[in-house]
């Protein structure tokens, strides 16, 4: 399955944001979106979010060779201020997320069982989400995120506020996770990126474009990455 | 430590005016931008335009200059007005007594510098002015302004109480004296207690010393009773020269940036809590923490549906106090009233014609009562900030055929929360027609009970359908749908009208119900065609 973003353009009055997004993304892969501060990441993942309406282009996805149009389901969005409803327990959130997706989750299971998979402690299940810390809530929103299954999964600066053990507990959690899906990921953190992910995407000039690892070490892609960025400034 | 030379008074006055300037100029561009229709005219690049900068700053000049005289310009007229309605014929005397007790009590309450503001905020802790001379500057400034009010309006209203010409003079000296005094004396206080009293925070001493000054200045000239005119004018010239020597206190104060840092506390906390939320405004700060609040953390609300009934139950019982509970408290408000003019009818039966009466011409009176009374607004601002919200960024939440499920459930909520007051008015209504003697038509009381109902119905579709098409708030609860704060407005407008009409209760009766059937109909065909598009996140 392939996701390939055509010609996506969208501009706030005067300022062209994204210039002409053309890209393909493969599943299977994690890929790291990197970007100058106001380079358009979140613009990018509100347009393919559909919460923003795009100027131009498209986006849809490939399946043995047959096109169709991205639905609501095939996308998870996890944003980097967790959003949960904060009237709820997480075990009720969880519960309402599993009512409402009823027959369509493979497999489902007791609700403790998805709290064990996220590590979310027993006594932390039944309190209301509005006393949850900030990274409680982010592991909430991933965990409604994943169940469904979303065949393209976009986060935005996930693990930048997460502690050291909780971020590594996620970074494991996107590996395993990212077979069958695209995984697009957006992070300031370059050694992250370098480390989590298959391919580096730079967002610059309003275009996306690959930048390729070939036969270079960890230090020298970095390099190579810091200067393609720089030389976005020029 | 020396006063800050005419060179560093100068440069210290022509940055704070252009702070302050820079801080109003771009408020009033930002809410030129918020108006409909205009601000999308307007480019984006307008904080740099010349053209809009120097009307804005025109406005701000305006605005320093109306805010420095208004103010003392209405608290004259009262006093003139006091020292006019008193029976006592000394009206000099009596005015400059109200004057000698009023500024004694304003000097304390409002000092200018015990007032954290946001410009000292902005000065003081971020751009890290220097505190002394900041302060000095500033304060200097606030009282010449002081100075040339009282003078002007001194001169103007002292003539019509026939206040000798030196007198008026001496009033604006006199008010300056208490308020230098004020100051001098709070900052000896701080000194003896290291703590500054904040003029916005406030015990229960305050307020009783604030109270008995004013019965004093108010109470006691009803009774005839004020001070002599000798009396006032030996405390003013007292207080002038308390003024004087405060002034030497007030330079020589030597620790303005510690008590600032201490006076400015809540502020610095509110920015780095508001900075931590991208820069959201204190009115959604405050919405916020006000929705937060409002869920229940009562561990016993359970609910045993499934899917989005199961989400509704738990957010209604999860805000009884602002839903439920408010309407009960509205409904039982309404019967005790019914039951008050019930038994007002029953003990003086000469009312029984005009109530009759009212309940068969002022029906359109109710449109306001029930417009007041509806929990619409809340109810909605509670559903965003508490629970869509966040709910929106997930995709299966934003499917069409989820939203207008959804939206039925709510519409059914919200009707049923409001009509429970409406039926006590509606049905109240009905029974004191009865009771004040009836009519030949008894389909009067259906429709009172009717009309009534439907107008509750009519409330709850408008508001929860203008949320759903118009979805006003940001991701911050920032409201920024200038079309939305219109159809609110005209809401008011048109119901505020409807106090105006009188119309027998059938026909408008009738009347009522048709439009409330036809609208409700109408809101719902444009949610459900609508709703899926626009009922979503504003970015």
């Amino acid at each position: 399955m392939n996701f390939i973003i055509d010609h996506l353009s969208k501009s706030f009055e005067t300022k062209k944001v994204l210039r002409d997004i053309s890209f393909t993304f493969e599943s299977g892969k994690i890929y790291g979106l990197l970007g100058r501060n106001g380079a358009g990441k979140t613009t990018l993942f509100n347009c393919l979010n559909k919460d923003m309406k795009a100027d131009g282009g498209s986006f849809y996805l490939e399946e043995n060779g047959i096109r169709r149009n991205v639905e609501p389901d095939d996308i998870g969005y996890v944003l980097s201020t967790p959003t949960v409803p904060e009237f709820l327990t997480g075990r009720e959130f969880l519960k309402f997320f599993l009512d409402i997706h009823g027959d369509e989750i493979e497999n489902p299971q007791p609700l403790d069982a998805y709290f064990d998979f996220m590590s979310i402690e027993p006594e932390d299940r039944d309190k209301l989400m509005k006393t949850y810390s900030h990274g409680m809530k982010n592991k909430m929103q991933m965990l409604i995120n994943v169940i469904a299954r979303p065949n393209i999964l976009l986060l935005d600066e996930p693990l930048t506020s997460l502690d050291v053990v909780m971020a590594e507990e996620m970074k494991e959690l996107l590996r395993s996770l990212k077979t069958d899906r695209i995984t697009i990921f957006s992070t300031h953190l370059l050694d992250l990126a370098v480390d989590l992910c298959d391919e580096i995407v730079l967002l610059s000039h309003g275009e996306l474009e690959s930048v390729d690892k070939s036969n270079l070490d960890d230090q020298e892609f970095k390099e190579k990455i810091i200067a393609a960025l720089k030389e976005e400034s020029l | 430590m020396s006063s800050p030379g005419a060179n560093g008074i100068g440069k210290t006055l022509r940055i704070t005016f252009s702070l302050r300037n820079t801080c109003r100029v771009n408020n009033i561009l930002y809410a030129l931008k918020q108006i409909p229709l205009i601000g999308r005219i307007l480019p984006e690049s307008l904080y740099q335009e010349a053209g809009l900068k120097i009307l804005a700053n025109v406005i701000s000049v305006i605005w320093e200059i109306f805010a420095a005289l208004v103010g003392k310009g209405l608290y004259f007229l009262i006093l003139l007005g006091a020292a006019v309605l008193y029976p006592s014929p000394e009206k000099g005397p009596l005015f400059l007594y109200l004057m000698v007790v009023c500024t004694v009590i304003g000097g304390f309450v409002n000092t200018y510098m015990f007032n954290p503001t946001k410009d000292k905020y902005y000065a003081l802790i971020l751009l890290r002015m220097n505190a002394r001379s900041y302060t000095l500057v500033n304060y200097g400034y606030a009282i010449a302004k002081l100075l040339a009010a009282y003078l002007l309006f001194g001169l103007l209203t002292g003539g019509l109480v026939h206040l000798p010409w030196w007198q008026r003079v001496l009033l604006p000296f006199f008010a300056a004296g208490v308020k230098l005094f004020a100051a001098a004396y709070m900052l000896r206080d701080y000194e003896k207690t290291g703590q500054a009293s904040n003029e916005n925070k406030v015990g229960a001493l305050y307020w009783t010393a604030l109270f008995v000054g004013l019965a004093a200045a108010f109470g006691l000239p009803a009774l005839g009773i004020f001070l002599p005119e000798t009396v006032s004018l030996i405390f003013m010239a007292c207080c002038v020269a308390a003024g004087a020597l405060s002034i030497v206190k007030i330079l020589g104060f030597a620790s303005y940036r510690e008590m600032y840092q201490e006076l400015l506390r809540d502020w610095m906390d509110q920015m780095d809590k508001s900075g931590a939320s991208s820069g959201v405004s204190k009115t959604a700060m405050a919405a916020r923490t006000q929705s937060e609040k409002a869920i229940s953390m009562d561990a016993g609300i359970t609910s045993s549906r499934k899917g989005f009934e199961y989400l509704n139950e738990l957010f209604i019982k999860r805000h009884q106090r602002i839903l439920w509970k408010a309407s009960e408290k509205i409904a039982f408000v309404c019967l005790i009233l019914v039951l008050a003019a019930l038994l007002a009818l029953w003990l003086y039966p000469a009312a029984r014609p005009v109530t009759n009466e009212l309940t068969l011409q002022f029906l359109p009176y109710f449109v306001f009562i029930l417009y007041a009374i509806n929990r619409g607004t809340g109810f909605t601002q509670a559903l965003f900030i508490n629970c869509d919200n966040s709910l929106l960024t997930y995709s299966f939440y934003k499917k069409p055929g989820q939203i207008l499920k959804l939206f039925r459930i709510r519409l059914r909520e919200i009707i049923k929360i409001n009509l429970l007051p409406a039926f006590v008015i509606g049905a109240g209504l009905a029974v004191l027609l009865f009771a004040s003697g009836g009519t030949d038509n008894p389909v009067n009381y259906a429709v009172l009970v009717v009309s009534v109902l439907c107008m509750s119905v009519f409330f709850s579709v408008h508001y929860l359908m203008i949320y759903y098409l118009l979805q006003p708030y940001t991701a911050g609860a920032e409201m920024k749908s200038g079309t939305y704060r219109i159809v609110l407005m005209l809401t008011y407008v048109v119901c505020y009208l409807m106090m105006q009409v009188q119309m027998p209760t059938l026909i408008f009766g009738l009347m009522t119900i048709v439009f409330c059937a036809a609208y409700s109909v109408i809101a719902c065909v444009l949610v459900y065609r609508l709703a899926p598009k626009t009922f979503k996140l504003r970015l």
